[in-house]
């Protein structure tokens, strides 16, 4: 079984070698390296504003797909803290109020804590699912695809940015750029992680917000448990409000 | 032979007649009199005209700028504004709307919370889906577009000038909209393309307008949240009544009095508290005229004392005082009426208050949603208020002088020094 497993990921190692010329096939290779699939991690989280530095433990829970929990340990005055994405929708609860509230969409695209870092910054779905793919980019390390969003996307940026290394087309920075031209928020991505199935995983998110007033996050993942498949109960409004015990 | 003549000399006819020739013997004191009742009544004519405007004015704002002159809404919508209180099939709505002759217009409106987001900063707004060409014959809002121009297919969205600026966002570039739908979290990315600079801080800090089916989209309804009617100023209230009847259960038409909340029984209480306001006014103005017309007899004690002498009853003494006391007043009012009301035409076509109480009140204008521009209300009502003064001050004028006149000593009233 063990000899199989190798033999499938070298497999899957060997086809994703081939770098498709398709810039949607492309993009989602990279969305598929930036999300790494169903996982189990503690996040580190350091968010610098005004001269103002703040940390973060997280302990996050995904499927690799739309679901995801996050519980905040650490610093105790926000311990307890969660987050529950489920599709569209974000739930949050607060230990404090002792009850959860469901946020409006726009949630998934404002930083959480207080930071840089948004959940579709992480997730990914976004590039995916509103726009458009044009190679913009290639040299014999990198390829950058630009991404024009589409006529009714629910974006306020001109064009997004996305760099990956070559040929594993690990994501190593996505830049968002506003209508006139200017970036306004890049992610840098490293201390990237390869798994069994061939996909090389960023666990290391450096986010500058390139506006007057910006600040920075880093995101670190560590005691990564990659590769797992959680149960259905820990995206439940239960497991938001009492965590998930697995 | 005589005696015809001399009676109709003695009768009211002749009294007048004597009272009038009296007063303009006294050129200088009658025109005085005249000129106290004249200012009494410009002032009480200028003051509820200044008033009603104001509060007209405060209406007006509303229903133009940031209601509707007449809304049809569920009473539950009404009660707590949120999408899932929608209102059953428009058709049937508009048709009866539009079969009262005073309606001018009818649009669907979808209210919706929203989020707006630019690449730099995001705001909460109610963001209201129209229906472009109806929108135009019962709001002002798409009228004031100083910009680009007024909402015409979805995709596009038009904000106000302050909002724009707080957004960073300019014309031709898109927001992202994100909104709570009866469905669930729904989103859509606008283009704007114009903005709205009515002079109006809340308008232009909170307006944001998008097309109908846009709005639907993001709330996750068919129908409307409520029906805009464009009614006269003034007729809200009784096209809102007519309305009712045609109304399906749990469907009601508010006139802008009643989608103003809080802020309308507010206006309710003020208007009372100026009414009281008016009568102190009032009774300072009849005061003002009765103390002019004691004066004044004060001052003929003399001659009226030879007036008695020469065999003058005390009665038809005091029935020519108190005749010159109610032409004079009645000349005043005359002129008062005059001048008054040419003023508050005048005040009515020309913007004289607006600049005077922006200046005065502007915080107060930003909180009512006032323009700069406040217009008099000319009513014939005002007859009555500034007639009722005039009445009240010859009263004080005839029974005062009258008494006085009637216990006058011959002797004694000529020894008075002038």
């Amino acid at each position: 079984m063990a000899l199989a497993g190798t033999v499938l990921a070298q497999g899957a190692g060997e086809a994703r070698d081939e770098v498709p010329t398709d810039a949607d096939a492309i993009l989602d290779r990279m969305v598929e390296n930036l999300r790494g699939g169903g996982q189990r991690a503690i996040l580190t989280m350091r968010v610098e504003r005004d001269g103002d530095v703040r940390e973060y433990r997280l302990e996050v829970i995904s499927d690799g797909t739309e679901r995801s929990l996050t519980r905040v340990a650490w610093p105790p005055r926000d311990a307890g803290q969660a987050f529950l994405v489920d599709g569209d929708e974000l739930f949050v609860y607060s230990p404090r109020l002792g009850r959860s509230l469901r946020l409006p969409p726009s949630g998934r695209s404002d930083g959480f804590l207080g930071s840089d870092l948004s959940y579709d910054d992480m997730a990914g779905d976004e590039v995916r699912d509103d726009y458009d793919a044009d190679v913009a980019e290639r040299d014999e390390d990198t390829v950058t695809l630009s991404l024009t969003p589409h006529p009714t996307a629910p974006t306020p940026y001109g064009e997004l940015r996305f760099t990956a290394s070559l040929p594993d087309l690990a994501p190593l920075e996505l830049e968002y750029v506003d209508q006139r031209g200017e970036a306004v928020k890049r992610l840098t991505f490293s201390e990237v992680h390869e798994l069994a199935s061939g996909a090389r995983v960023p666990t290391r998110f450096e986010v500058v917000d390139l506006t007057a007033d910006g600040g920075r996050t880093i995101a670190e993942w560590t005691d990564v448990e990659f590769g797992v498949e959680p149960p259905d109960r820990c995206f439940t409004q239960q497991a938001l409000e009492r965590g998930c015990d697995w | 032979m005589s005696t015809g003549p001399r009676r109709a000399e003695r009768g009211l006819p002749g009294m007048i007649r004597l009272a009038w020739r009296s007063l303009w013997r006294q050129r200088r004191r009658t025109a005085l009199l005249i000129l106290v009742v004249a200012y009494a009544t410009v002032s009480l004519l200028f003051f509820w005209g200044m008033t009603d405007g104001f509060l007209t004015s405060i209406y007006q704002s509303q229903a133009r700028l940031l209601g509707a002159p007449v809304q049809i809404a569920t009473t539950a919508y009404h009660a707590d504004p949120d999408p899932v209180h929608a209102l059953p099939e428009l058709g049937p709505l508009k048709a009866s709307a539009r079969s009262l002759a005073a309606v001018a217009g009818v649009a669907a409106r979808v209210d919706v919370p929203a989020l707006l987001r630019s690449p730099y900063t995001s705001t909460g707004v109610q963001l209201r889906g129209v229906e472009p060409d109806a929108e135009a014959r019962v709001s002002d809002v798409p009228g004031a577009i100083g910009e680009g121009r007024m909402v015409a297919t979805t995709g596009e969205l038009v904000l106000g000038e302050a909002l724009a600026e707080r957004l960073d966002v300019r014309v031709g570039e898109r927001l992202a909209v994100d909104a709570a739908s009866v469905a669930g979290p729904s989103a859509l990315g606008l283009r704007v393309v114009g903005l709205v600079t009515s002079g109006v801080e809340l308008v232009d800090e909170t307006t944001a307008l998008a097309h109908i089916d846009d709005a639907r989209a993001l709330a996750g309804i068919d129908t409307a949240t409520s029906l805009a009617l464009a009614v006269p100023v003034g007729r809200e209230g009784a096209v809102a009544r007519a309305l009712q009847d045609g109304l399906p259960g749990g469907v009601r038409a508010y006139p802008v009095e009643e989608q103003m909340g809080e802020l309308a029984s507010g206006l309710a209480t003020e208007r009372v508290g100026t009414a009281v306001m008016g009568l102190v006014f009032s009774l300072f103005a009849a005061v003002a005229v009765t103390s002019s017309v004691v004066v004044s007899v004060m001052e003929r004690t003399r001659e009226f004392g030879v007036m008695l002498a020469l065999g003058m009853s005390h009665r038809r003494l005091a029935t020519m005082v108190t005749l010159e006391a109610v032409i004079a007043s009645l000349l005043g009012y005359a002129v008062g009426v005059a001048i008054g009301y040419a003023l508050l035409f005048w005040m009515a076509e020309v913007n004289v208050l607006g600049p005077f109480f922006t200046n005065l009140w502007g915080d107060l204008f930003t909180s009512l949603a006032l323009r700069a521009d406040i217009r008099t209300d000319v009513r014939l009502e005002y007859l009555a208020y500034a007639g009722g003064t005039v009445v009240l001050a010859a009263l004080g004028a005839i029974l005062t002088p009258a008494r006085r006149v009637h216990t006058l000593v011959p002797a004694d009233a000529m020894r008075a020094a002038d």
